[in-house]
């Protein structure tokens, strides 16, 4: 789509588009450009050598069990953490579109995580389940589990998919909330006539003509758990216990600032890079041929 | 207060589209004309390209004897009403009148008087505090056009204003145009797909079609003689009845192909046996005895319309025969299947070439 | 809904209840964990009920701070809070609208190569750049500022691609009107354009703020100086002492006021927050 009339002028629209394009410059592109260029570098930490090794830093990383555990991790993560919080919000907002009174206030009440940082939201599950004065760890013990996830692995990540997936639940369900409200009563009673029953309706009407914003929500929360998640596992585990929650982002930070193997760190950045790449250039396709039909 | 002439004006899009092929006219001062044709025949394009919102590819447009080719649409002195009437939906009546004022650093006095004098003809006065949003479409478009007479403006430019509007407050809007154009006596081009519109309104029209001026003239002079089958079509409603045929080897008239029906036509000036299409308007089929009957219409739809009634049907002959339409009293009564004989005087048989649609004779 | 089933009914509310529930419940385990003096969270289990050192917490940690954190007053690393997240959400509105201007109302050359460097850094996020990202802020010596803070954040592309969206439906007619008017590009924007984009400029100052206010991994690399701490970024330091247990009634206390303004937003604005949000999927 474009303007039928635009303005004449050759330095105005320089002026305008000026600030946006230097800072994109400066602290996106010239960066991103550098993590490429570090990511086939052999460097040390003081910069005093530097060596030009091709691809080897990809081929050490890929043959790094540490990395590879690192990606199994986190598709792990990612794909918990997305599946339990829109599975959630579906539920809630299917709930919250069916009653007749109180859509608003359920809304309200619902949807506030969103204002809280990833990494707040970390400390106050953090706490909830601290081993030793934690709430629900004392509820746990009493169930006869012993919850310690300064110890225990599976304990860990459990933790920051529960801080995960809590903070996403508001997002989600704002997202299904409108795009079940934008669905046209009269297809649904056209369903009711046709003597579709609630559930029916829902799994044959209502989720299909959803399938739109699910999709969108499935791509923004791997996003989400890809990236958004580093204040959580930072704040509350640091990666660990023994590397159990050391997800991609967390990885890329660690063996940059704390190990400072910058070659490694740079070629990790160039994969997560691309990561992100081929999810937007999906969701795109996706949208293309969602406006073309 | 000044004229405004076309020549050779042509707009041909970057892409390679061409919306007008050279169109020559002018207009004198105070005059009103109408630019009607269906959607596509470019007559938006030819009013922007005044208007200084289009790019003139070749030729020159003049106001008075100012070229403007050149110029920007704010220094033109013109005045534009807009089909969606684009009133700024933030800003008070009066502040949309006085936009334009402002911008060109009219005092401030002088603005509330212009201003409070145009909201007295339109009236206005009680809504120059509200927003557009608070405004039905009837006032909407009277905004409109206080927004344009503020100005003052050498010519003023319509492109279909009263397309929004539902038909009764149309007619209304309809009149109040003409009499506002007559007592401000400003030049104005009026663009619309609306014949009635064009033949009520216009002191001339140009008919346009395909990017090309098909007939300019008085509204009756277009109606008694249009210059092309599409003109001849395009205005009066219901639509011409054209019906292919060739010239009688007499010389006497035409007979109507397939059909074996002769009307008496003026054809002096065409070769017998020429093949030719032959226009009749429905309001000029008048019954008439069995006996000096030219045509019979076999009847098979009637639409009752109180004032008069139109009967549609066939010229029975050789196969379906061809379609046609008849305007009746509204007294007279019609059913389906009724043969309905009719006359028409030589006077209202209009031929053209059935190869280039001009007009024979 | 279109029958009568009151079982399914019940259950909704029931279900909507235990989602109410289960949201809130660390929120008041946190509060409640914020009113009580440092020994009652010492051993043993945390209250479940408010205690009587409400005032008291707060207005130590307001005051004087952690020494964990440098002692540096959470009052301060509230108001950097605030001046980051102010200056990324104006920042980013202001070079959005302006960019998104430029590229509906004008064609010059490079057009669409400036559409594209911005639409590329919507696949960029600061997580996967962070090393030589912060070696540009090191090298233009904007560690430990408000620009260094703000300023790198501030390039949008969503933003933009958002005003770019509303301007092009904003009627051909208003611009043309306007031009006839005699009003420039500039007028335009500032007569026109900024007025018709107001809820959508709130809309998105809101979604704004919230996300300039719970930058961690940014102010975290950038900060070493504390008086420049955000609140976020001085939780986790709080959090991060070796060998003892943190002093958790004041960090809770801490963890209270960081979630205060941006949750006070959302619900505050929530009508602006919900159009924000929604638009971004268009």
């Amino acid at each position: 789509m474009e303007k039928r009339v635009v303005f004449s002028g050759r330095w105005v629209p320089v002026l305008l588009l000026a600030p946006q394009v230097t800072i994109t410059l400066v602290f996106f592109i010239w960066p991103a450009s550098q993590a490429l260029y570090q990511s086939v570098l052999l460097e040390d930490a003081f910069g005093l050598s530097r060596k030009f090794v091709w691809l080897d830093n990809f081929r050490i990383l890929f043959a790094d069990p540490l990395y590879l555990d690192s990606f199994g991790r986190t598709a792990f993560f990612s794909s918990v953490t997305a599946a339990l919080s829109l599975g959630l919000a579906l539920v809630l907002a299917v709930m919250a579109d069916r009653v007749i009174k109180g859509t608003a206030l359920y809304r309200t009440f619902l949807i506030w995580p969103y204002a809280v940082a990833p990494a707040v939201a970390g400390v106050l599950w953090f706490f909830m389940f601290n081993p030793s004065i934690g709430t629900l760890t004392y509820l746990l013990r009493f169930l006869g589990y012993q919850w310690n996830h300064y110890l225990n692995g599976t304990d860990a990540m459990a933790l920051i998919i529960l801080a995960a997936s809590w903070k996403q639940v508001s997002y989600n369900f704002l997202f299904f909330l409108a795009g079940l409200q934008a669905i046209p009563r009269s297809l649904v009673e056209a369903a009711a006539i046709d003597g579709a029953g609630p559930f029916k309706r829902f799994r044959t009407i209502i989720f299909p003509l959803l399938s739109p914003t699910t999709f969108f929500l499935l791509v923004v929360n791997i996003v989400y758990a890809f990236f958004d998640t580093f204040g959580i596992v930072h704040a509350i585990t640091s990666g660990g216990p023994a590397q159990a929650t050391t997800i991609l982002v967390y990885k890329v930070y660690s063996d940059g600032f704390i190990g400072l193997d910058l070659g490694g760190s740079a070629a990790q950045s160039v994969i997560l890079m691309a990561v992100v790449i081929a999810l937007t250039v999906f969701q795109f396709r996706y949208i293309e041929r969602k406006v073309a039909y | 207060m000044a004229g405004l002439t076309f020549s050779g004006v042509r707009k041909t899009y970057p892409n390679g589209v061409r919306a007008v092929h050279g169109i020559d006219a002018s207009v004198g001062d105070g005059e009103l004309i109408v630019i009607v044709g269906p959607s596509g025949c470019g007559k938006s394009t030819l009013l922007r390209m005044v208007a200084g919102l289009e790019a003139i590819s070749e030729g020159e447009i003049r106001i008075g004897e100012r070229r403007v080719n050149e110029l920007e649409p704010a220094d033109r002195n013109i005045a534009m009403v807009f089909q969606n009437y684009a009133l700024y939906p933030h800003m008070s009546v009066f502040d949309n009148m006085a936009y334009g004022l402002r911008n060109r650093r009219t005092p401030r006095n002088e603005i509330a008087r212009r201003v409070a004098a145009a909201a007295k003809t339109l009236q206005l006065e009680d809504l120059l505090a509200r927003r557009p949003g608070q405004l039905s479409g009837g006032q909407r478009q009277r905004v409109a056009m206080g927004r344009a007479i503020v100005r003052e403006p050498d010519v003023f430019l319509f492109d279909e204003p009263l397309s929004n509007l539902d038909a009764r407050l149309r007619v209304q809007m309809r009149l109040e145009i003409r009499r506002l154009q007559q007592s401000l006596g400003t030049t104005s081009l009026y663009v619309t797909h609306d014949q009635v519109e064009a033949m009520t309104l216009a002191d001339r029209l140009i008919v346009m079609n395909g990017g090309v001026a098909e007939q300019i003239g008085r509204p009756l002079d277009v109606y008694r003689h249009p210059a092309t089958a599409f003109v001849a079509g395009f205005i009066g409603s219901p639509a011409m009845n054209f019906l292919p045929a060739t010239v009688a080897a007499t010389g006497s008239g035409v007979i109507i192909s397939g059909t074996g029906h002769t009307l008496t036509a003026a054809v002096t000036a065409c070769e017998p046996q020429r093949p030719v299409l032959v226009g009749l308007r429905p309001e000029h089929l008048l019954p008439a005895s069995e006996d000096s009957a030219a045509l019979k219409v076999a009847v098979d739809l009637v639409e009752a319309l109180g004032a008069d009634t139109l009967a549609h049907g066939i010229l029975p002959g050789d196969g379906a025969g061809p379609a046609l339409t008849v305007r009746l009293e509204g007294s007279r009564r019609v059913d389906v299947g009724d043969t309905v004989p009719l006359t028409v005087s030589p006077d209202h048989v209009h031929l053209f070439d059935p190869g280039n649609g001009n007009r024979l004779v | 809904m279109i029958e009568r089933r009151p079982w399914l009914n019940v259950l909704s509310h029931f279900v909507l209840c235990a989602g109410v529930l289960v949201t809130a419940l660390p929120i008041w385990i946190t509060f409640v964990a914020s009113t009580h003096p440092a020994d009652s969270l010492m051993s043993g289990r945390a209250p479940l009920w408010p205690g009587a050192h409400l005032f008291e917490n707060y207005a130590t940690v307001l005051d004087s701070g952690l020494r964990a954190a440098g002692s540096v007053p959470v009052g301060m690393m509230m108001w950097n809070s605030l001046i980051m997240a102010l200056m990324i959400a104006v920042g980013k509105i202001v070079i959005s609208i302006i960019a998104a201007f430029g590229i509906v109302y004008f064609r010059f050359p490079l057009r669409r190569t400036c559409f594209w460097l911005i639409f590329v850094t919507l696949m960029l996020p600061v997580e996967v750049r962070i090393l030589p990202t912060f070696g540009v802020v090191a090298s233009l010596e904007m560690l430990n500022s408000y620009w260094g803070l703000s300023v790198p954040l501030i390039a949008s592309a969503t933003a933009t691609f958002l005003f770019r969206q509303f301007f092009l439906t904003v009627p051909e007619e208003l611009a043309e009107a306007a031009r006839i008017d005699g009003a420039g590009p500039l007028k335009f924007l500032f007569d026109i354009l900024l007025p018709l984009s107001r809820t959508n400029i709130a809309a998105l100052f809101v979604i704004l703020f919230i996300f300039g206010w719970n930058q961690y991994l940014w102010p975290l690399l950038v900060t070493t100086d504390e008086s420049f701490y955000t609140i976020v970024v001085g939780i986790q330091r709080m959090l991060a002492v070796d060998d003892a247990e943190p002093a958790w009634h004041l960090i809770m206390a801490t963890t209270m006021l960081a979630m205060l303004p941006p949750v006070l937003v959302v619900i505050c604005m929530q009508r602006l927050f919900i159009k924000g949000l929604i638009e971004q999927e268009k």
